[in-house]
């Protein structure tokens, strides 16, 4: 379930690096190599035993890279050099011309580390001798036509390493094709330091340390997802399957991404389009049993198409679609529960010398429907609502009120060019185009097809950014930001208003190493500027008005190698937000709650201070990793519960938007022993509390103190593939620590739930390698209610599921 | 292989993203977002055999908004000992000309009912009309004051049955509850 062999059959050494933990901190010696390795999977080992010894350099790699098949030159591949030296890692970039020739040049004489990768062909690692002499090579490269992305660089991997002193987990394709749930959410959620805020099975909110919403940036393909992050109920608007690799970074301070990431960023990488290689195609089924629910997705690339004026061009084309009804909970079904998906997605890509350049447009749709008994009518059907056991729904795949039709359109543009002294330039330019529809069962709007809130987000923004050359052991990127976006209220009833926001911001993160030690920093300056647009009827008046904020935000880490395999870290993170539009002016009753919500226009801008620290381990043994943080958060921003509210349709519980002083503290721990080369123990754990400090009392929404413990038997097989087996358990403990005084903060009890999950990778049917995997979760059928579960105070939770997932080549 | 000239076609990619960047503000005009799909006033009209119809309402003119309902216009006085013909009508009066409510209150009576409870002195409430599976409605009902003189409230809540099943001889509302307001009324001597 966690790690899932891929055809390389490395030996279970590399499962850590498939989901991994990988916080942190390497010394300056194989930082950027650990980069490297958490966000492409590459198993860096010879890269580990690089030596310290500086020697004055001047030699030569000359390769020449073939197509291991037919002896031809491959031009174009992505090759790397590294090694660690005095000053810190050091990197060389090159990429084979047109005859496939490939040169380094000022390379020490010792033991260097040659990566290269082409789409379309295995990806090569290899250590290289220079310390007697210069090197001649040749490259063989393997091609992989059978599977779609078995090779796939995700694209952003080769320009966005992230700072080394993060604490970072990520699933890569083969990790990601064994646990894909039905949401993005459900996919990431037994990662160390993540939990989600769930609303059935259609709607999972990410929630990193505790924060959510719009404290977690969603990185989708390079760009800031723009899709009303704001509500609780809104779900991240994505293809789950267009991910090829997902990435969270857990706490502030990643400033390439904004400010505002005060809990963590969850990234998701698309795989890169090929651009050499013959047409290719791939399906994907999955089938859950407990919903009933039946996903495909089918994907064509290749990298021979001939454009007038371009030249060739690789092109990837996917379509995807996901039909879920009710779910269940082990005694009924959840009445309303079901949805349906639709998304596709083309992507444009070119190679040259100079650089990169990549078109994707795509566009996600859904339908989903809101439970009944949560959609209560006023405080007392609520009452009511909670205090009635839940009766069995019919199983059915409709749809009715209440229900959301949301819509995201994106494109995005991203070009970067090589630049002859090492150095890059990357330029992101993205389209977003979010529309929201929330049709309600109360009232009038019951009997009418239009929606109660209607709201269309357009976004725009481009990224330029500079990834200098190394220079005196420093490595960075610096750059500048855009954002512009407009809103638009257009529904029957009112939540938010409509709103314009112009965004603008530069950042710089540079890394440098020395010997043991390593270090980060990273600044960003944002001006945000928000005008809302007057609304006025008879019930509601919202004022038209302008704000601007500015702040700074950044990151301050070091990460010293103890011993060879340990490192401890230390680091510093400032993150600031400004009040988002519903937090100053949302009025109305929220959709799945009866919950009226009232906005403060007068709130001021967030603003955290966070230390963590950690100590992290790696060996052929095992790994481990353990962070702990202290974050304070001045002027957090949350619901206060205040008088109800009295309508004609009743009494409604309301909150208001209020501020308080913060505090997040929170341990987060995982680790694996390789007990033998075909036995994994495996585990992690995330204790979390936050406080209110100025009432003295616990933060509403924060996740329950929650364990992951799993075994997992490993084999590889000539015709069976890479096979495993696993076990695990998910234990949750009781959330003590709500606040007083509300029904919403109702205490919930703890919970173990077993799960299991068999599967092989290179399955050869028809003598085609086939990855299959069947995975069930709340195996006993286990009664519970989670703490973030929306849903708790009317049904349990998700009972057993029965996961089939099976991907295949077309041809 | 063609090769296109990388520095032209980056500088068009940037120009391009400025262009569409700046050129996106015109997108972003806000419209003014629709008007409020509401029943914002409750009516009742209560006529005795042969005399005058007494008639009373409660506004909430914010609707949805956090301002409270307004007090009740125009007192409902009964007569000791008298039966009165009632009808009810929902209505938003935020839009112009004012929507009826209850015609689709009307239309789907087999999803609807309207609950009369009275605290207080003594007063009567029956409801007439049934829907096509013969389970009271409401929007019909009779009244009959009490012998006694005093004072007393009548809570009116229109019940919407979604999944929930209408049962007839329920005296509260166990689907949702689209409206919930009391007026107060009096008993006069004859």
């Amino acid at each position: 379930m966690w790690a899932f062999r891929s055809m390389f059959a490395f030996a279970i050494r590399s499962i850590h690096h498939r989901l991994t933990v990988v916080r942190v901190l390497r010394p300056a010696a194989a930082a950027l190599v650990a980069a490297l390795m958490l966000l492409a999977a590459v198993a860096p080992r010879a890269s580990l035993a690089a030596q310290e010894r500086p020697v004055p350099a001047d030699r030569h790699i000359h390769a020449v890279v073939e197509d291991g098949n037919t002896g031809m030159p491959v031009a174009g591949a992505e090759a790397w050099v590294t090694w660690t030296d005095a000053t810190g890692a050091q990197l060389r970039r090159g990429r084979s011309d047109r005859h496939g020739h490939l040169d380094f040049g000022q390379l020490p004489a010792r033991v260097v580390t040659l990566r290269m990768r082409m789409l379309g062909y295995a990806p090569i690692e290899r250590d290289v001798d220079l310390s007697v002499d210069d090197v001649l090579l040749k490259l063989r490269l393997d091609p992989v036509a059978m599977h779609l992305g078995e090779v796939a660089v995700t694209a952003d991997s080769l320009v966005e390493t992230l700072e080394r002193v993060v604490a970072v987990s990520s699933l890569d394709r083969a990790a990601l094709d064994a646990r894909r749930g039905q949401t993005l959410g459900e996919t990431i959620k037994q990662l160390p330091g993540v939990a989600v805020i769930q609303l059935g099975p259609s709607i999972a909110k990410p929630v990193i340390r505790g924060l959510n919403s719009q404290r977690v940036v969603v990185l989708n393909a390079g760009l800031r997802q723009e899709d009303q992050q704001w509500g609780t109920e809104h779900a991240p608007n994505l293809d789950s399957f267009d991910a090829d690799a997902v990435t969270v970074v857990r706490g502030a301070g990643t400033v390439l991404y904004g400010a505002d990431a005060l809990g963590g960023v969850v990234r998701v990488d698309h795989a890169a389009v090929p651009d050499t290689g013959a047409i290719r195609g791939d399906i994907a089924l999955n089938a859950f049993s407990n919903s009933r629910q039946g996903a495909v997705s089918v994907a064509v690339q290749g990298g021979g198409l001939r454009l007038p004026l371009i030249g060739r061009t690789g092109y990837r084309l996917r379509l995807s679609s996901r039909v879920a009804g009710n779910g269940a909970a082990p005694d009924y079904y959840l009445s309303n529960t079901g949805f349906r998906e639709l998304n596709g997605s083309a992507t444009l890509g070119i190679q040259r010398d100079w650089g990169r350049s990549e078109l994707l447009v795509s566009h996600f749709g859904t339908e989903l429907g809101v439970l009944r008994q949560a959609h209560a009518g006023n405080f007392d059907d609520l009452q009511r609502a909670m205090t009635t056991p839940p009766s069995d729904s019919a199983f059915s795949y409709g749809i009715g009120r209440p229900n959301q039709q949301v819509s995201h359109t994106t494109l995005r543009w991203r070009t970067t060019r090589d630049l002859a002294d090492m150095s890059q330039l990357e330029l992101v330019y993205g389209f977003q185009f979010n529309d929201r529809r929330e049709f309600d069962n109360h009232g009038p709007l019951r009997f009418r097809n239009e929606p109660a809130f209607h709201l269309r987000l357009f976004t725009n923004s481009l990224d330029v950014r500079w990834k200098h050359a190394p220079w005196r052991g420093l490595v960075g990127t610096v750059g500048v930001s855009g954002v512009v976006q407009g809103n638009q209220t257009l529904g029957k009833g009112f939540l938010i208003p409509g709103f314009d926001l112009q965004q603008g911001a530069v950042y710089a993160q540079e890394e440098w190493g020395r010997g043991r030690w390593s270090l980060s920093s990273g600044a960003r300056v944002d001006v945000i500027s928000q005008t809302t647009i007057a609304y006025a009827d008879a019930g509601i008046n919202s004022p038209a008005g302008t704000r601007t904020w500015n702040g700074v935000a950044g990151s301050l880490g070091a990460a010293y190698r103890i011993a060879e395999g340990w490192d401890a870290t230390l680091r510093l993170a400032r993150a600031w937000r400004p009040p988002t539009v519903n937090e100053r002016y949302a009025q109305g009753v929220h959709h799945g709650t009866a919950q009226y919500e009232l906005g403060q226009a007068t709130l001021a801008a967030e603003r955290s201070m966070g230390v963590e620290a950690g100590v992290r381990f790696a060996g052929s043994r095992g790994s481990f990793d353990v962070a702990a943080f202290r974050n304070v958060i001045d002027d957090f921003i949350y619901l206060s519960p205040r008088e109800p509210v009295l309508t004609l349709r009743g009494a409604f519980p309301a909150y208001g938007y209020a501020q308080s002083n913060a505090l997040m503290r929170g341990v987060e721990l995982a680790g694996a022993w390789y007990v033998t080369d075909w036995f994994t123990l495996q585990g992690n754990a995330t204790v979390l509390r936050g406080t209110d400090r100025d009432r003295a009392q616990p933060l509403y929404d924060m996740p329950a103190d929650r364990a992951l413990v799993q075994a997992r038997v490993n084999g590889q097989g000539a015709r069976l593939g890479a096979w495993h087996i696993g076990l695990g358990s998910q234990l949750v403990r009781q959330q003590d620590g709500v606040p007083a005084g509300t029904i919403y903060t109702l205490p919930t009890d703890g919970y173990a739930l077993l799960q299991a999950d068999i599967g092989t990778s290179g399955l050869l049917v028809l003598g085609r390698p086939i990855d299959l995997s069947l995975s069930v979760s709340n195996a006993l059928d286990t009664r519970y209610r989670d703490y973030l579960s929306r849903y708790r105070l009317f049904v349990d939770d998700a009972a057993r599921d029965i996961v089939l997932r099976v991907r295949a080549p077309l041809w | 292989m063609i090769h296109t000239r990388p520095r032209r076609l980056f500088a068009g990619a940037l120009a391009l993203g400025t262009a569409l960047t700046l050129g996106a503000c015109g997108d972003s005009a806000t419209g003014p977002g629709g008007e409020q799909e509401l029943i914002t006033r409750v009516t009742l009209t209560l006529t005795p055999t042969g005399g005058a119809p007494i008639t009373s309402y409660i506004d909430d003119p914010d609707g949805a908004g956090p301002q409270p309902p307004s007090a009740q216009v125009g007192a409902l006085t009964l007569v000791a000992g008298t039966s009165y013909t009632g009808s009810i009508l929902f209505e938003n009066r935020l839009v112009n000309p004012p929507e009826n409510i209850t015609e689709e209150v009307e239309a789907e009576d087999g999803e609807h009912r309207v609950f009369y409870t009275v605290t207080g002195t003594g007063a009567t409430v029956l409801t007439l009309d049934q829907d096509g599976n013969g389970l009271p409605v409401g929007l019909a009902y009779t009244v009959t004051a009490g012998a006694s003189v005093g004072t007393g409230t009548l809570r009116v809540v229109l019940c919407h049955y979604g999944d929930s099943p209408k049962v007839g001889s329920a005296t509260t509302c166990t689907g949702d509850t689209d409206i919930d307001v009391t007026f107060s009324f009096s008993v006069a001597a004859p």
